[in-house]
């Protein structure tokens, strides 16, 4: 049901006392726009709490592309914390967008990011909270439609009844013009379901209810998706891609937070894509081809944005920031440019090689801190599988230059349960970390306080990409390795930590899954559970009992292996990499060969470039 | 003490808070009037330390669920301005419901502002519809006697001596419940927050709490206003 657009924040404020963090619901910070006259209005919504949803960067692009638009007003809605949900539906007060404090089901357009797996069931509870019908085809004629868009759409199946229409790829301009399009449908008394299959002739824009399920001898077990006779929906939909990135607006972020948030800072996105072709990495496949900034628009971006937001730090942001074509010049300005103003410059992600440690030196990023690197695999031929196109000799590189600059604390970074993991390549990961250790007390001298800490995920085979096929390390396997890696580590001095294992395995689920995947979805929230991604909020038993309810195992479900030929529930939506590219790196990955970055040779034929009408651009040669 | 550069000049700012920042913390307040000093343009001094932190110090923390007519906070500032420019830019910069709304340049030695500050008068409104004035003040009365409020802050167990901290306490009957105006002085044993009186003397937690004035009492009683030993601009 539509629920009418009024201001109903006198029914909250008496709650506020009784919460915790109150500051997450007030709204009025600086840079928000108060302007919401609409006569359009959409809500943008992040399924977590504001501290974690608010510096999110796309959605900032967004709020201010259509707020920016004659007619049409943007708010955002946070998803409270259980505390304040909890007290909202005894009192009976729906979700509520923060500028205006209306009920997020009075509006016309709702977007909601699908930021990673483990925020399923807190979609399920920001819809119920909302009181908006759960099931996109049982909603009624005037409710808001409800879409989704962001870094996990790449197998939205598990979620996907619960949304009018998915967006795949980037939002610049396709959330302005799906806005467009509701608005004179709407105006022009068009029905839901002839918006719905307008909406499916726009690029990027996957309706999920246009499409049946078919389960047959080509498929896995979760089937794959077709669409309905007579509907003119695309067998596949390809991504929105913007391919002259420069053009976009590089000062996005224009909120200002009172409360503390996750990424405190202004953040400039300076490149988007990465071409280095990991072979674990969803987000490598799916936001190609490499786009770069121009150096004096970041530049003037940085400083743009931290005279307007009052910020004194700022993030060079990306995938991989220190592969940027400038990245040297840009660091060396910078400094120049904010030395003495008590300005910090961070970069998000350090290159494992020299290179890498020269840029971090560069931010002056803390020394306390230490430095973070991602091996990923303890042996050369294990890194070969995965494609981290870094040697032992890099690492050495870049841990001696370490340790030379005065960073006398390391992180690394390493995944078990990678395809083809021996327990010689687990053996590997604490002798690479003591062999840093060695390296840093030689450097420093034996009595210098050398730290090393390691710390180790469970692997995750994540849809479009080459081990989509792969099945994930049974939890009894992990634990057997979790063991292992310690016994093998015979220096003291080396901290091992596990990232949790339990949580890891709902991700995989959920990653595997097809339609029939939001049962387990809709189960696991009736029997309580929300925030799963906060560990004191995760409960694997009721997760273990919704599986059960619905007839499943969730081992069996996150440990099965696909064949390479079957037809996968994702199928349909496409980043642009074909599949025979990413068969042909499956291959490649068990015979442990490597694929070069395409931004430093020459095209490797991962399919983006030709199918979506685009290439890389970057604006010099990549170091 | 830390250094003063030559150039340097004090510049003390009232500013309120709105009703609906209320719950903002302290902490948040503080680093979203760093981020407007910032966004101002203003020249500001910062400390010597790695961090090149802003030399800036606010009166005394507003308890989280309080709004204000007047918070101060004393900037230091790298070259002499006039008050009226800088609270012109302050305003411009920062959010409405923080909004400055005087600013004075003062000497360039003052007493730190959060222990110079003193007294606070307080409107609270307290609803329930079992409260009236005169029973409202028997109960008070006899907090009063006993002299102490002990009571929990999160889970940690507090105790606040009234004798020096509760000045005054008019009660008035009102539509649903009573309103209060209380004056409360602080020192370094501590301040009386009024939502802890309220609590002690009748079980409730205040609807609204309202600091509606700021001042230091000198020894001999006279009450001096923070704004009054400078030169500058206030608004109304
Ligand atoms: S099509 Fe070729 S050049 Fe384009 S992203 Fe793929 S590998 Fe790189």
């Amino acid at each position: 049901m539509r629920l009418p657009r009024t201001d109903r924040y006198a029914e909250l404020e008496p709650l506020l006392a009784q919460v915790e963090h109150p500051s997450r619901y007030l709204d009025h910070e600086w840079g928000a726009c108060d302007d919401q006259r609409g006569p359009f209005h959409a809500c943008l919504i992040y399924a977590d709490v504001y501290e974690v949803g608010q510096p999110n960067l796309g959605l900032a692009i967004l709020y201010n592309e259509l707020n920016q638009q004659e007619g049409f007003s943007c708010e955002r809605a946070f998803l409270p914390w259980v505390d304040m949900a909890d007290l909202m539906r005894e009192r009976d007060i729906p979700l509520l967008s923060l500028e205006t404090s209306s009920p997020v089901a009075s509006f016309d357009l709702v977007g909601i990011t699908l930021a990673h797996e483990l925020v399923c069931t807190n979609i399920v509870e920001t819809l119920d909270l909302a009181k908006i019908t759960l099931r996109a085809t049982e909603r009624d004629e005037d409710e808001p439609l409800v879409i989704a868009g962001g870094p996990s759409v790449w197998n939205c199946e598990p979620v996907a009844p619960m949304f009018d229409a998915v967006l795949l790829g980037d939002g610049e301009g396709a959330w302005v013009e799906i806005a467009r399009y509701v608005r004179d449908a709407r105006e022009q008394g068009v029905a839901r379901a002839d918006i719905l299959a307008g909406l499916s002739r726009m690029a990027g824009v996957y309706v999920p209810s246009l499409y049946d399920v078919v389960v047959d001898d080509t498929s896995t077990r979760w089937g794959y998706a077709v669409p309905r006779p007579g509907s003119g929906a695309p067998e596949v939909v390809y991504k929105h891609c913007v391919n002259d990135f420069a053009a976009t607006e590089p000062v996005a972020q224009t909120i200002v937070p009172y409360m503390g948030v996750v990424q405190d800072r202004f953040a400039v996105e300076v490149l988007r894509g990465c071409a280095r072709g990991c072979r674990f990495c969803q987000a490598g496949m799916t936001y190609r081809p490499v786009r770069e900034r121009p150096a004096d628009q970041i530049l003037s971006a940085v400083h743009a944005g931290l005279r307007q937001s009052g910020y004194d730090e700022c993030s060079l942001s990306s995938l991989s920031t220190t592969d940027h074509s400038e990245c040297a010049n840009i660091l060396s300005q910078l400094n120049r440019e904010l030395s003495g103003k008590g300005v910090r410059v961070s970069i998000p992600s350090q290159r494992l090689d020299s290179f890498g440690v020269d840029m971090a030196a560069a931010v002056g990023s803390s020394r306390r801190a230490g430095l973070t690197f991602a091996p990923e695999a303890g042996s050369q031929r294990l890194r070969d599988v995965i494609n981290k196109n870094v040697t032992e000799e890099d690492l050495d590189n870049a841990a001696t230059n370490a340790f030379r600059s005065g960073y006398r604390r390391m992180k690394l970074y390493f995944m078990m349960g990678l395809p083809t993991e021996t327990d010689d390549d687990l053996r590997g990961i604490p002798q690479l970390a003591e062999h840093v250790l060695a390296l840093g007390r030689k450097i420093l001298g034996p009595r210098a306080k050398v730290s090393v800490s390691i710390s180790v995920a469970v692997f995750v085979p994540k849809s479009h990409t080459p081990f989509q096929w792969a099945g994930q390390l049974p939890l009894e396997e992990v634990h057997r390795r979790q063991q292992l890696m310690i016994h093998a580590a015979s220096d003291r001095a080396l901290r091992i930590s596990y990232h949790g294992s339990w949580p890891s395995l709902i991700e995989g689920v959920l990653s595997k899954m097809g339609r029939r995947g939001f049962d387990l979805v809709y189960e696991a929230w009736r029997r309580g559970c929300r925030f799963d991604a906060w560990t004191d909020q995760f409960r694997f038993d009721a997760w273990n009992d919704a599986a059960a309810a619905v007839g499943l195992d969730l081992q069996d479900v996150a440990c099965e292996e696909f064949d390479v030929d079957a037809r996968l529930p994702w199928d349909h939506t496409s980043p642009g990499v074909s599949k025979g590219y990413l068969q042909r790196e499956w291959r490649k990955a068990t015979q442990a060969q490597v694929t070069a970055d395409c931004t430093r040779t020459t095209c490797t034929g991962c399919g983006v470039c030709p199918t979506l009408d685009t290439s890389n651009r970057l604006v010099g040669e990549r170091a | 003490m830390s250094t003063l550069p030559p150039h340097a000049c004090r510049l003390r700012v009232r500013y309120a808070k709105d009703g609906r920042l209320a719950y903002l913390g302290h902490l948040e307040v503080m680093e979203t009037i760093m981020r407007s000093v910032r966004r101002s343009g203003l020249p500001f001094e910062v400390g010597n330390g790695f961090a090149h932190r802003m030399r800036i110090q606010f009166s005394q923390a507003l308890p989280v669920g309080a709004s204000s007519k007047g918070e101060y906070y004393d900037l230091l500032l790298s070259e002499p301005l006039d008050a009226t420019v800088a609270l012109e830019a302050l305003k411009e910069a920062t959010p409405t419901a923080l909004a400055p709304n005087a600013a004075v340049i003062l000497p360039r030695r003052v007493p730190a502002l959060e222990a110079w500050v003193d007294l606070s008068c307080w409107d609270v409104a307290v609803r329930d519809s079992s409260l009236h004035a005169p029973g409202f003040e028997d109960a008070l009365g006899r907090v009063r006697d006993e002299g102490v409020i002990n009571y929990l802050r999160g889970t940690k167990p507090r105790s606040i001596g009234l004798a020096d901290t509760l000045v005054s306490c008019e009660v008035r009957d009102t539509d649903g419940g009573v309103d209060l105006v209380l004056h409360t002085r602080s020192s370094n044993r501590g301040a009386l927050r009024p939502a802890v009186l309220v609590k002690a003397v009748c079980g409730l937690a205040p609807l609204r709490v309202c600091r509606t004035g700021q001042w230091h009492q000198d020894d001999d009683g006279t009450l001096r206003d923070p704004l009054a030993e400078g030169q500058g601009v206030l608004l109304p």
